[in-house]
């Protein structure tokens, strides 16, 4: 109960400092928006060129795109602070503050900031996804309904793990923001479906960098019915309850590691 | 004249070297984003109605898989660039002032951090990298664009255009870091950069598949010489008067921004707050 009194003390004293910076995040802003168009254009583009991928057609794709937004918007929201201490707090000796609070240096690091641009991936992947299902003939069961749901949600919490298992490894190698980077780049493959990749990769996806079990696997639920959506549910959950269980283990590990530059 | 700068450029090859280890992972998990990235395309091939052999805009999926591995190793030698966050953190920490009462240009020091950075790259992994890249993807039939000794000259151009990104890239980040003195944080700022850059370089996809009308506006923009124009050059897809006038393209555009940097840093300037302290 304290800590999510003190969780929302700090978000407003973020907000407040955020707003100090209006111009900035108008900018942000736009940015963003300009960055989803863009990438969304380059989808456009290339199936221009092709008849459908892998037997999806355009609208197909585009839901896929839309629904990859959903988990990764939700973490957007939550944990945009990773970046910074993956890039430059730790190098810069910056976190010497959060060590001398009586309160988890974690938990400190996720109340640091909220990211209200995580709204904006919510919203066009929402548009999006209603743009592109108006287009699509599918007979939707209440049991895909539900497993989209936990998918955005549990998915999620495995992207903000992966964000805290990378960020944490800055206290040992004093710099992992490449790291993290490349990690979460790896959410832009499973923007398409798992089907285009060769078995090798689809493991990966499903098992070790997880995008395509929360991402790809319920999407193909709703349009195709080819997973239980039950066992599927069941599944994402079990994998970002062991996510986040280790994220926590390695980040506190890591910690003890922090060494302040001294100036 | 310029010997006063030495040190930043000798400062920027250094600090490069002392992260290296980080670097190193950054390749190594590089290669499998890659190797996904390949996968993606390999299906939109299979995918056309022409079967996997088809050419798509000017491309064949060899030429495209080649593409995709040389641009990508040519961001990782040639943007591994600080400027903007340098710039944004002088502003909110106050330390602009320091700068502004030494005897040395601020765009300069930026300029030769960056070469600096630029010439460890390259030949610490530039060198190598791009080495086992053409050998493999030459052997594997993947370059077929690519003749001898005609190549050489190409990769005389590829280089002098390498130079050419890398200083316009610097350029755009610096203007960016200087727009940074208006809105007080770099956040949004970096964003769009990146974005911008990513586009409508071509690092994303060749600017080829763009519709034809926004194609040829792009290809006169100052980002085509960052990404897409080096790579065609040194695939051999541009002959030598296409990379020649690519190359000259950039380097007019890094004059006209350079101008426009200096206009913009002295109004700038004129908006310092320093915060604190």
């Amino acid at each position: 109960m304290r800590y999510i009194h003190l969780y929302f003390t700090c978000i407003k004293r973020s907000m407040i400092s955020r707003l100090e910076y209006k111009k900035d995040t108008i900018v942000a802003l736009f940015s963003f928006f300009f960055s989803n168009l863009c990438s969304l254009a380059a989808v456009y583009f290339i199936l221009q060129a092709i008849p459908t991928l892998a037997g999806y057609s355009l609208a197909e794709v585009g839901f896929f795109y839309g629904f990859s937004m959903m988990p990764i918007g939700l973490d957007h929201l939550f944990s945009d602070e990773f970046w910074l201490v993956a890039y430059r707090r730790v190098k810069d000796g910056d976190m010497d503050m959060h060590f001398l609070r009586p309160v988890p240096v974690l938990f400190q690091v996720f109340a640091e900031t909220f990211q209200p641009e995580g709204f904006g991936e919510l919203i066009l992947g929402v548009a999006l996804i209603t743009v592109c299902a108006l287009n699509l003939t599918v007979k939707v069961t209440f049991g895909a309904i539900v497993v989209l749901i936990i998918g955005a949600v549990f998915g999620a919490v495995i992207i903000t793990s992966l964000k805290v298992s990378m960020a944490a490894l800055a206290f040992i190698f004093k710099r992992s923001g490449p790291l993290l980077q490349i990690i979460y780049n790896f959410s832009a493959y499973a923007k398409y479906p798992l089907a285009i990749y060769p078995a090798l990769i689809r493991t990966l996806l499903i098992f070790v960098l997880p995008f395509g079990l929360f991402i790809s696997l319920p999407v193909d639920t709703l349009l195709y019915g080819t997973n239980n959506p039950w066992l599927l549910s069941l599944a994402i959950i079990c994998a970002a309850t062991v996510f986040f269980a280790l994220a926590v283990w390695i980040w506190t590990l890591c910690e003890r590691r922090y060494e302040s530059t001294g100036s | 004249m310029l010997k006063k700068y030495k040190p930043f450029l000798r400062a920027g090859a250094i600090d490069t070297m002392a992260f290296r280890f980080n670097i190193l992972i950054w390749a190594g998990i590089t290669v499998c984003e890659v190797a996904c990235m390949i996968f993606l395309w390999l299906s939109v091939y299979r995918s056309s109605e022409g079967g996997v052999d088809t050419v798509i805009h000017g491309f064949s999926y060899r030429e495209m898989i080649s593409y995709v591995v040389l641009t990508t190793i040519f961001g990782f030698v040639t943007y591994n660039n600080d400027t903007l966050w340098n710039i944004n953190t002088d502003i909110k920490k106050g330390t602009i002032g320091n700068y502004l009462i030494k005897p040395i240009s601020y765009r300069g020091k930026f300029a030769a951090t960056s070469l600096g950075n630029l010439l460890t790259m390259t030949l610490m992994f530039g060198l190598p990298f791009y080495t086992a890249a053409l050998l493999t993807l030459t052997s594997l039939g993947f370059l077929p664009g690519l003749t001898f000794p005609a190549f050489f000259a190409h990769l005389g151009l590829f280089l002098l255009a390498g130079l050419c990104a890398s200083l316009l890239n610097d350029t755009i980040a610096y203007i960016f870091g200087v727009l940074c003195f208006y809105t007080s944080s770099g956040w949004g700022l970096n964003s769009l950069k990146v974005t911008l850059v990513s586009f409508l370089s071509g690092t994303l996809l060749p600017l080829s598949f763009f519709p034809a009308g926004l194609r040829e506006v792009v290809n006169w923009m100052p980002f085509a010489g960052m990404s897409q124009n080096p790579i065609l050059i040194l695939m051999m897809k541009y002959d030598l008067a296409e990379s020649l006038r690519a190359t000259a393209l950039t380097a007019a555009w890094i004059i006209v921004l350079e101008l426009f940097a200096k206009l913009l840093f002295s109004h700038a300037i004129r908006k310092v707050t320093v915060q604190g302290g």
